[in-house]
């Protein structure tokens, strides 16, 4: 069970002169739920995309599905395919219907014939509840339907590891409970995860490992109970006193 | 003056609505309709003009629009990608043809093209094809830079989404960016449309047959076996049979931009 899935050595990012991602290490094992925490500008939406290179590492190795994907003659269009990413803002394709979103790229890039496309876009569609939706436009959808079919997109390649960036962010908070729902159902499933979140309820129950980050740098990892239950760094204590607790706190001087 | 602001207000509008309604008055009355008739509208005149006003000129403005504007879309959309490019040499050619097409009168370019290429390169085309040609080319210039500005419209969320789903650059531009460009352009496209079949006017100068004349040509020639100026007004208003449907097509769309409701598009 502990074969590596995603792993990631020295990895630096600095966009001009803005170092974002100092020297990060981090592995995560095939099957595994990864949960990433920590404060805005701390650099873990930036790992998350350097993770399908929609950012190019400054420096650093990645290594995704035994596919090193920061070689400079990877071809990064078939990797990508087997890596999912999920979005805060959702990035539904707004011209097309549902089905049509879920089967363009498996018509487009893994040239699957029609039917097979379709049959795969309702069996994903069913899994995140949405089957009665595949006709209907994204802009019809409210958010959390739209995240659930950008989920159901990405699940139609057939990835073997999902990235998820702030997937709840962007939704109104009654909505956040669906979308939670069906990842919660996936991890269960075994499918392997990276999630940027805020949700530390879903990060603490779901989650087999939790890496906090601050300035660039992993400050602490381990398993959720530890991290977020009993964090031993004095950031990670602060930073989830806030995240927990808003009301009793001053002023932030984090960041 | 004890008026209140809302009462003068109404008065002021009063007294535009008499003054509008004294002047039309006046016209109505001053105006020797006679001889407006005679000048402008002679039915006899009218009457002779059709069909063909109708069965060849309406038909070939259509069919001459229709052609630069199908051309004028391809080369704008190729323009409008060059312009795009990260090839800098690509964004220079671009940029200099829509500078210089853009800015160079449309019956200057037409001349240019129907004189000067057969010459310089040592090629005839068939008059279609010279149409096609010269109003494709100069409408080109003009909607490289909506398709372009349409592209970058797309939000960038869009793009990401396609890549990380394994789509190649090109695949991402042609599956995912360029679809929803149109959208977002359609009513400016429209308008160039409207452009268009006025600018198609010009191409009297490239000297077609009678069956090919368009409408403005036809209208000029009628003009001058005939003593009043009714035929430029029946070509003018045939013009309005495609402009005006065009421009509420335009608007329609537009509305239907903003609300951003849309019906379903089938899979």
């Amino acid at each position: 069970m502990s074969e590596t899935c995603v792993e990631i050595t020295g990895l630096k990012k600095s966009f001009g002169p803005l170092e974002v991602l100092k020297n990060i290490d981090l592995t995560v094992s095939r099957g595994d739920v990864v949960c990433i925490i920590g404060p805005s500008g701390s650099g873990k939406s930036t790992l998350l995309r350097c993770v399908n290179l929609l950012e190019d590492p400054s420096g650093g190795k990645i290594v995704v599905n035994g596919t090193e994907l920061t070689d400079p003659d990877v071809d990064i269009d078939a990797a990508r395919t087997k890596i999912g990413m999920v979005f805060q803002s959702f990035n539904l394709f707004s011209h097309l219907n549902v089905l049509a979103n879920l089967t363009v790229a498996q018509r487009k890039v893994l040239k699957r014939p029609e039917e097979e496309a379709k049959r795969v876009a309702l069996h994903n569609l069913e899994r995140v509840g949405l089957s009665e939706k595949a006709y209907s436009m994204p802009a019809q959808l409210s958010g959390g339907q739209q995240q659930r079919v950008a989920i159901a997109r990405a699940l139609s390649m057939n990835p073997e590891v999902m990235l998820f960036d702030e997937p709840t962010s962007a939704l109104d908070p009654e909505l956040v409970g669906d979308v939670l729902g069906v990842m919660r159902q996936l991890a269960d499933e075994g499918m392997t995860m990276l999630v940027v979140t805020h949700e530390m309820q879903f990060a603490r129950e779901v989650a087999d490992k939790v890496i906090f980050m601050d300035g660039g740098y992993i400050v602490e990892e381990g398993p959720a109970a530890d991290v977020i239950g009993n964090p031993q760094e004095p950031r990670t204590q602060e930073f989830l006193a806030r995240v927990l607790d808003p009301t009793h706190h001053g002023p932030s001087d984090l960041v | 003056m004890a008026m209140s602001k809302r009462k003068r207000a109404e008065y002021i509008r009063y007294a535009q609505y008499g003054v509008l309604i004294v002047v039309v008055l006046l016209v109505a009355f001053l105006a020797d309709w006679g001889q407006i008739r005679r000048a402008f509208f002679n039915t006899d005149i009218a009457a002779s003009m059709f069909p063909n006003v109708i069965t060849v000129a309406l038909k070939n403005t259509i069919i001459y629009t229709a052609l630069g504007f199908g051309f004028g879309l391809a080369l704008g959309l190729v323009l409008a990608l060059m312009k795009l490019s990260s090839v800098a040499p690509y964004r220079w050619i671009a940029t200099v043809y829509i500078e210089f097409f853009r800015g160079v009168p449309a019956l200057l370019v037409f001349i240019g093209i129907y004189y000067g290429v057969p010459i310089a390169f040592q090629v005839q085309f068939p008059p279609l094809t010279t149409v096609m040609l010269a109003l494709g080319g100069v409408g080109a210039a003009y909607m490289a830079e909506t398709i372009r500005a349409g592209i970058q419209a797309v939000p960038k969320g869009q793009v990401e989404a396609a890549r990380s789903l394994g789509m190649s650059q090109g695949r991402a531009m042609i599956t995912v960016v360029i679809p929803q460009a149109f959208r977002i352009i359609l009513p400016p496209l429209t308008n160039e449309l409207i452009l268009l079949t006025k600018d198609s006017s010009l191409i009297y100068i490239l000297g077609l047959f009678r069956e090919q004349y368009e409408l403005t040509k036809f209208g000029r020639e009628t003009l001058s076996r005939s003593p009043s100026l009714t035929p430029i007004l029946i070509a003018g208003l045939c013009y309005l049979i495609i402009t005006l449907p065009l421009g509420y097509l335009s608007r329609y769309l537009e509305r239907r931009g903003t609300t951003g409701s849309r019906k379903k598009v089938s899979a």
